[in-house]
């Protein structure tokens, strides 16, 4: 496939100034136990290529499912169609890079495509079965999915590479209501579970069935629990909604195309300018973030972005003072970088790539263990998993609900609270950071519903996180 | 392996159907054709076109579905994504007998206007003279315009072992502009129409601009206020209404806003609302992912809950007369259950917005809602923020721009607050596009309603 991309490509120069196509191999799968029953069996296998090129400083890119080299030649015609028919526009410059070049895979151990369906049933049975005997659960699900994507990318600056991605997760979830209350509960996340690039063994560690009654139990327990009181409080976020808080207040703020105003009518600006890189105070000086494309297991990760750039690892924030954004290689060189932060990506073929996050987490702090954070802090709120989001299109007011509170009192967690939430300003919430857990706590958080982009693309990162304590947290706002 | 050239649709469906062997089987194929181009600072910044085409097929057996997808139309591959959806039934079988009622029946679609052959050209021009439009506008105003122009041609066929036979093509357009001055201030408007030449790009850049105001931005601290919501923001409201409290897997199991509600007040009298997926001011459809025909289904009339969607899943588990109602979003339903398409608020009395604003002491204007999603979903209760057009009224008169507020609120409970309505109506839609392209917008006037609950504002 490099070998006909590349031979398409060599009709673009005496077009346009720079073209790319990206072959692009997906492979899905997507289980789910409801109620004691198999509820979907899904598997979708998309083949196609993206060819993107650039003309008169415009862009164009179209996508094609016929990945012979009539329909790629077709889908290079069409790409400078529209590029061509476009208005005018300034011809930015893009930063340099070395030609990307091999082949890159993500290590994991068993390929969940080898795991027969009945055996990945069987689990599934089994935890979902672990969730049920109370008659107000009126859902109870256990599923898994698996991914496998296999892209070719070559350009006319001479990239010419191939990555493979194995990707897995699973989850359980219930829902559980009496009258007008209904509480869910999920495990190890929510929004269909916490995946990575990893084999089999990913699911298999998450001990679906031993987590599942637990689950259930908290679900039914929120039930009658009392309300959330509203109020200031010191907060002890759990990794999975600290995961959340970071993507949501740090990772898309971070975004230099939405500093640039490109994103305006979709997905927003941001409260940050280029001009504040090393200068802003993002949060207190616990506030240590980096986004690292070569974190093993995170959905963020590769070999080469989707223009062909490096994987690399940048401070974004240091002692809480912003020293980086995310870019690619037009928003880097429109600030004057000479070297793209290496976060353009594109969901699947059919998409170009945009400025996306790769893995942006929070560093570990010395806080220890979260039994330690807890028996430090004298009178607050622990909050877990998340229920609701939402966030102002500069990235700077947010509320987020949570699935479950539990009151920490005297250093101790006590009651568990129905329906938490909070809001919050993204400088002044991360300015009262007081303590991270030590590295002992910090696990990856794999996220794989971030929507950006115009068509719409769905794009799966990730966060390491260690749950982390705040004061003076507006709580109890729905 | 054969990929017949120039082969449409319904004849890639009838060949799988043919390759797909013995059983039960529903063939699905969705060739989309689209084109998108986005600009930003007045100036174009991406242009996507996509044709692709994939074919799903759907297996049920004793009860079970299972759901396969490719976009190889070659014997081989569609031979094998047969194989692979059986054995996956069969492996679910194995548990016992499932819930699906099987394929449905032959029906056929009454005709519809949903398709402009002018527009399923997708000529790149017609993007280009769209935002040397926008930027034309923008310019004379001093502005800078940003936003989208897109194009989609989809045609829809279906084949099934029970004798289904299915075809349409769609077309739709969209278009949204925000402008934005030097300071930061910025305006929001959009349309939405069947056929390209139903949009005028510089009659929406002129909405948009007018939405710009150099007046100091004046606050509201959180507070229950009369708002003022155009058709945009009521959209929005009413998809979130569809997902948690119209569709009927939520309703079967207990968890749905309307669960034990139906037939009882739920608003205010002046809510009429149906799915009417063959009204010409909709995006129309003729059927859903699982081959059944479409009609127009009262949901709230005079204020009284009515009816959920079903799809044959959730209808099978609610029982007794339930019947599909034709919102089944993918083949054998999806695990989110239906949910209705071509929703249509009925208008009011009022002329305009002014009118509707005329009563209002201190309240709020709304142009356009932003990153809303459920807090509590029994309660239809959810957050988000205004944007984009945002303004203070005082005293019977939408005077000052307004910092953007953050709303919790209640969907049923705005609905049940409403007190007036505006005669026009206008199709409005998010124009989002995620994985294969599903055109679908509401039908709503702007309203007026009391009690926005805000909780927030931005700095």
């Amino acid at each position: 496939m490099l070998d006909l991309l590349t031979e398409v490509l060599a009709s673009a120069p005496a077009r346009c100034s720079y073209a790319e196509a990206r072959h692009v191999a997906t492979d899905e799968e997507d289980l789910l136990v409801r109620n004691g029953r198999v509820d979907h069996v899904d598997s979708t296998s998309a083949d196609g290529v993206g060819v993107r090129v650039r003309a008169g400083g415009g862009w164009g890119f179209a996508a094609t499912r016929e990945v012979a080299r009539s329909g790629i030649e077709h889908a290079l015609a069409r790409a400078l169609a529209i590029a061509e028919s476009q208005p005018a526009a300034p011809a930015g410059p893009l930063t340099a890079v070395a030609p990307a070049r091999g082949h890159w895979s993500c290590a994991y151990e068993q390929d969940p495509f080898d795991v027969s369906l009945e055996d990945k049933l069987e689990l599934l049975f089994a935890a979902e079965a672990a969730l049920r005997g109370d008659p107000r659960i009126v859902r109870s699900d256990a599923a898994c999915a698996s991914r496998r994507v296999r892209t070719a990318f070559a350009s006319t600056e001479g990239a010419a590479c191939t990555q493979q991605r194995v990707e897995c997760g699973g989850a359980v979830a219930v829902i559980a209501v009496d009258g007008d209350e209904l509480q869910v509960r999920s495990y190890p996340s929510a929004h269909g579970g916490s995946a990575a690039y990893a084999g089999w063994e990913h699911v298999l560690g998450f001990d679906l069935v031993a987590n599942a009654p637990g689950v259930a139990a908290e679900a039914l327990e929120l039930l009658s629990a009392p309300a959330c009181p509203p109020g200031r409080a010191t907060v002890i976020l759990g990794g999975d909604q600290l995961a959340l808080q970071i993507h949501e207040s740090i990772g898309h703020a971070l975004e230099l195309d939405r500093m640039l105003l490109m994103e305006a009518s979709y997905a927003g600006t941001s409260w940050v300018s280029p001009a504040d890189l090393g200068a802003l105070r993002y949060g207190s000086e616990r506030l240590n973030i980096t986004a690292d494309a070569t974190l093993a297991g995170g959905l963020g990760t590769f070999g080469w972005d989707d223009e062909g750039v490096a994987a690399r690892r940048i401070a974004l924030i240091e002692g809480g003072v912003l020293r980086a954004t995310l870019s690619d290689r037009g928003s880097a060189a429109a600030i004057g970088l000479d070297r793209s932060g290496g976060c353009a990506r594109a969901d699947g073929f059919a998409r170009q790539p945009i400025v996306r996050m790769t893995n942006v987490s929070i560093e570990p702090g010395a806080a220890g263990t979260l039994a330690e954070l807890v028996a430090d802090t004298d009178d607050g709120l622990y909050l877990e998993t998340n229920r609701s989001w939402s966030i102002d299109d500069r990235r700077l007011h947010f509320q987020f609900a949570t699935e479950v509170a539990r009151e920490i009192r005297g250093g101790e967690l006590g009651r568990l609270l129905r329906n938490p939430s909070y809001a919050g300003v993204t400088p002044r919430f991360w300015s009262g950071l007081d303590a991270v857990c030590s590295a002992s706590e910090w696990r990856v958080w794999g996220l794989g519903n971030c929507g950006k982009g115009e068509p719409g693309q769905l794009m799966r990162v990730s966060h390491g996180t260690a749950p982390a304590r705040f004061r003076d947290v507006q709580v109890g706002v729905a | 392996m054969r990929e017949a050239a120039g082969e449409g649709p319904l004849e890639i469906a009838e060949r799988a159907l043919a390759l797909a062997g013995a059983g039960e089987f529903q063939v699905t194929v969705v060739r989309e054709r689209s084109l998108m181009s986005r600009f930003a600072r007045s100036v174009p910044t991406q242009a996507t076109a996509v044709d692709d085409t994939s074919v799903e097929i759907l297996v049920v057996r004793d009860g079970h579905t299972a759901l396969t997808s490719t976009n190889r139309l070659d014997d081989d591959a569609l031979r094998d994504s047969a194989r692979r959806a059986d054995a996956a039934a069969r492996a679910a079988a194995r548990s016992g007998p499932g819930t699906y009622p099987g394929l449905a029946e032959p029906a056929d679609p009454p005709g519809h206007s949903g398709f402009d052959a002018d527009t399923a050209c997708l000529h790149p021009a017609h993007a280009g003279a769209a935002l040397r439009a926008v930027f034309a506008v923008a310019a004379e105003h001093g502005l800078e315009a940003f936003g989208t122009w897109s194009a989609g041609a989809v045609r829809t066929a279906i084949a099934s072992t029970a004798g289904v036979r299915l075809d349409e093509e769609l077309t739709d357009t969209f278009m949204k502009v925000v402008a934005r001055d030097a300071g930061g201030r910025s305006g929001f408007a959009s349309a939405t129409a069947p056929a390209a030449a139903g949009i005028d790009p510089s009659a929406v850049a002129r909405r948009a601009a007018l939405k710009i105001s150099g007046e100091p931005l004046a606050e509201l601290g959180p507070g229950a206020y009369p708002v003022v919501l155009e058709p945009e923001a009521v959209g929005v409201l009413l998809e979130f209404l569809g997902r948690l409290a119209l569709n009927g897997l939520t309703h079967v199991e207990g968890r749905g806003a309307l669960s034990g509600r139906l037939g009882t007040r739920v608003a205010a009298p002046a809510i009429d609302l149906a799915d009417v997926p063959g009204s010409p001011r909709t995006l129309q459809r003729g059927f859903d992912g699982e081959g059944v025909v479409k009609a127009p289904l009262a949901l709230i009339a005079d204020g009284v809950a009515q009816a959920v969607v079903h799809d044959r899943r959730s209808a099978a588990l609610a029982g007794g007369p339930a019947r599909s109602s034709g919102h089944a979003t993918q083949p054998g339903g999806s695990p989110y259950g239906p949910a209705p398409t071509n929703l249509v608020l009925s208008g009011g009395d009022a002329a305009d917005v002014g009118e509707l604003a005329a009563p209002v002491e201190r309240g709020i204007y709304v142009t356009r809602l932003w990153y809303v999603n459920p807090v509590r979903e029994k309660e239809t209760l959810l957050t988000g923020m205004t944007r984009e057009g945002t303004f203070l009224i005082e005293d019977g008169a939408i005077t000052r721009p307004l910092r953007d507020v953050r709303f919790t609120d209640s969907v049923l409970r705005l609905l049940d607050s409403t007190q007036a309505l505006t005669s026009a109506q206008r199709l409005v839609s998010e124009g989002e596009f995620y994985g294969r392209r599903f055109a679908h917008g509401v039908v709503c006037p702007a309203l007026r309603a009391d009690g926005l609950r805000v909780t927030g504002a931005t700095t």
